[in-house]
């Protein structure tokens, strides 16, 4: 049902704002209206101060930084940790946890460049150690010598010729002490190796450098090594990085096991700051004093009075005033129904918030939608796996539209063991060869379509002439005579249709087919007037689009019996298959899949005749619903 | 030989109906798809949009069974 909601003003001195709109925030009853969107007010916008725009910046920065820590540390998690924010402590002001963010952040950054940096040496110290491991076994013996230095490049076999006119060139600068190696190691690059006395490198070097030849220059550690030992401190080196790349991912993810559920809470305080900061601008003011327009659900308002009472005494006013005619289709919609209706509630806003005068039919579709979907997949084995698959999975999703889905499923599932039970099913025709008879009627009997389509025709016939019957209240409540008298009209012809088709039928005496045609002429008429001049054309029309509908729910009778034949395959398949195993493995295979798309089809083909065929008779909806400034973390208020 | 050929017409009866309602479907779902990336909340009328054109072959099926049970 829909919650009745009162129009409230609350005025007061502006000294009292800072206490106020806490208080307002905490106890989550109000939705405050915008004063610049209120046709019938004449106040000035509440303007903010500098330090409000000061703290609005802040709080926006410290957003941002949390965002980019709870961003670095879920990457750096890969879903490994489900946090949910923990509950919010006293401590948690925006100042404290601008602090903390600032702590985590640098720990987070010094983390973040170590991890680069040796990342970066990794990769460099990767290649040495490649070009090494090529270069290693040509180096001769006379590199060892302490007294020798040792030059080594890595050159295109072209450029080899070019080198070893180098090498003369540098056997003539070191008088003949220097030896050259070349060696090939791919199929188009070879090895050059340098020897020469120890005293002669800055020589070598320099020239090496006029001639531009790019030689393989080691990090400086490693640069007086023989090159089997630089090859070893690299490969070490290459080593502890990878350590301690692994010490470094095991700091940040004990930073994200510590820190992102309390950055979760301090994103959400933060948001809640900006609430309150950006709520000023909704509110009117004068020199000294401020309103504060909103809606309050009826039910609430006593607490509210009270909260504001006990903090304020008599300084603040909280008048409930009425609602003009221009602010009616603005009342936000605040929809209150059991429990077992709740999940429903989402599935009617999916199409539309209801508009506040109009009835919820949350209950209808919570009624309705499971029936449906038990009439369609209607097995008993089914039904029992499918509550299984809701329980396992309502374990795991307690919130959601998922959550929503799965508590409509269990429902769904109910009624499936209802009409299984009906129908004989028990993983298809497996209760038929066990000997268990239908309570009603066999699905896969041919006999059975008739009385099948006609149960799914009954099923959309009382449905939509329900639906024609709210709709008619609808339009009675909102004084709509052209609505009413369509809809009434279309509920009066469908009638004059039953008794027609009773009676040409022999299921009503003959007497009935003249009343039939009466009726029918009745509502066809009041239907055509009702859409005005072009009625006469669009009347008969607009009657067959209801009839229409009411063979669109013939999908209850075609998907049960996909269902059922799919089952009854599976089960001959199963049979057919000498291996036993084997036979119940296909058989569970097609049975699953079965299960699966008896869960999928269902679901939305139920959903649909309750937006498409249902909805179409009384509902438009389309409100606003009702969003409370409430606080995203609570804080529970002492009363 | 005339119930072969009620069969068949049954079968042409819901194939062609189910041929035409995808056609339908692909190009309304992937608007549809399109649609709810822009705006989420519009899921519910995408739900009716897709989901109208399978009356074509629910009443492809109601013509399917008039044939088999006539």
């Amino acid at each position: 049902m829909i919650e009745k909601m009162a129009r409230v003003e609350i005025i007061g001195l502006k000294k009292h704002l800072s206490r106020l709109i806490p208080l307002l925030h905490t106890s989550g009853y109000l939705q405050i209206d915008d004063i610049r969107e209120m046709p019938d007010v004449m106040l000035q916008q509440f303007s903010p101060t500098a330090q409000m725009k000061e703290d609005r910046e802040e709080v926006d920065l410290l957003i941002a930084n949390i965002n980019g820590l709870i961003e670095s540390f879920s990457l750096n998690q890969k879903g490994q940790i489900e946090t949910e924010p923990e509950t919010k402590n006293e401590e948690d002001s925006v100042y404290s946890i601008k602090e903390n963010v600032a702590d985590i952040t640098a720990q987070v950054q010094y983390i973040n460049m170590r991890k680069k940096t040796l990342q970066d040496e990794l990769i460099s110290h990767s290649k040495y150690i490649e070009i090494l491991k090529i270069i290693s076994p040509f180096i001769p013996e006379s590199s060892k010598d302490s007294g020798n230095a040792t030059i080594r490049a890595l050159v295109h076999s072209s450029q080899t010729r070019t080198m070893a006119l180098l090498a003369n060139q540098l056997k003539l600068l070191t008088h003949g002490k220097f030896e050259m190696i070349t060696a090939k190691v791919g199929d188009e690059t070879n090895a050059i190796i340098g020897i020469f006395p120890l005293e002669l490198v800055s020589q070598v070097e320099g020239f090496m450098k006029n001639e531009k030849v790019g030689q393989l220059v080691l990090p400086e550690e490693y640069a007086y090594l023989s090159t089997e030992e630089a090859l070893q401190h690299i490969e070490k080196k290459v080593e502890l990085n990878h350590e301690e790349l692994k010490k470094n991912d095991e700091s940040m993810s004990r930073l994200a096991k510590k820190w992102l559920p309390s950055l979760k809470l301090w994103q959400l305080i933060c948001k809640d700051k900006v609430d309150e900061i950006e709520v000023y601008l909704k509110i009117g003011e004068t020199d000294f004093t401020f309103t504060i327009f909103g809606w309050v659900p009826s039910d609430d308002i006593q607490m509210l009075e009270i909260i504001l009472k006990k903090e304020f005494s008599e300084e603040i006013s909280l008048n409930v005033i009425g609602v003009p005619k221009e602010l009616k289709s603005l009342i936000p919609v605040k929809l209150k129904n059991l429990e077992i209706v709740e999940p429903f509630e989402h599935f009617v806003k999916m199409r539309a918030t209801p508009n506040y005068s109009d009835i919820d039919p949350s209950v209808l579709v919570a009624i309705f939608m499971p029936i449906f979907f038990g009439m369609m997949a209607g097995d008993v084995g089914y039904g029992i796996v499918m509550l299984l698959i809701a329980f396992l999975i309502n374990k795991k999703v307690k919130e959601g539209l998922l959550s929503d889905i799965v508590k409509f499923l269990r429902l769904g599932a109910i009624w499936t063991i209802v009409f299984g039970i009906l129908f004989g099913e028990y993983f298809g025709n497996l209760g038929e060869k066990l000997g268990i008879p239908p309570l009603w009627m066999s699905r896969s009997e041919p006999d059975s379509i008739f009385p099948l389509i006609t149960m799914a025709i009954a099923v959309g016939v009382s449905h939509i002439l329900l639906g024609l019957l709210i709709g008619s209240w609808n339009a009675f409540i909102h004084k709509n005579n052209n609505h009413l008298l369509e809809r009434v009209g279309m509920f009066v012809g469908l009638v004059g249709l039953l008794f027609l088709v009773g009676s040409l039928t022999n299921y009503l005496p003959d007497a009935f087919r003249i009343i039939g045609w009466a009726v029918l002429a009745i509502g066809l008429i009041a239907l055509a007037v009702s859409l005005g001049k072009s009625g006469v054309f669009l009347g008969p029309i607009e009657f067959v689009g209801l009839i229409g509908s009411i063979l669109s729910y013939l999908r209850i009778a075609a998907l049960g019996l996909a269902s059922v034949f799919l089952a009854k395959v599976a089960n001959d398949i199963g049979g057919m298959i000498p291996s036993v195993v084997a036979g119940l493995l296909i058989s569970v295979l097609i049975h699953a899949l079965n299960i699966v798309m008896g869960i999928l089809s269902p679901t939305i083909q139920s959903l649909r005749l309750q937006y498409v065929e249902f909805f179409q008779r009384f509902y438009t909806g389309g409100q606003s619903p009702y969003e409370p400034f409430k606080k995203r973390v609570s804080k529970k208020l002492k009363i | 030989m005339e119930n072969a050929i009620i069969a068949v017409a049954a079968a042409f009866s819901i194939g062609i109906t189910a041929i035409a309602t995808s056609i339908a479907q692909r190009a309304i779902g992937s608007a549809g798809v399109g649609a709810l990336a822009e705006k989420p909340e519009l899921v519910g009328s995408i739900i009716i949009l897709v989901a109208i054109p399978e009356t074509l072959v629910i009443l492809g099926f109601a013509v399917a069974a008039i044939m088999l049970m006539g």
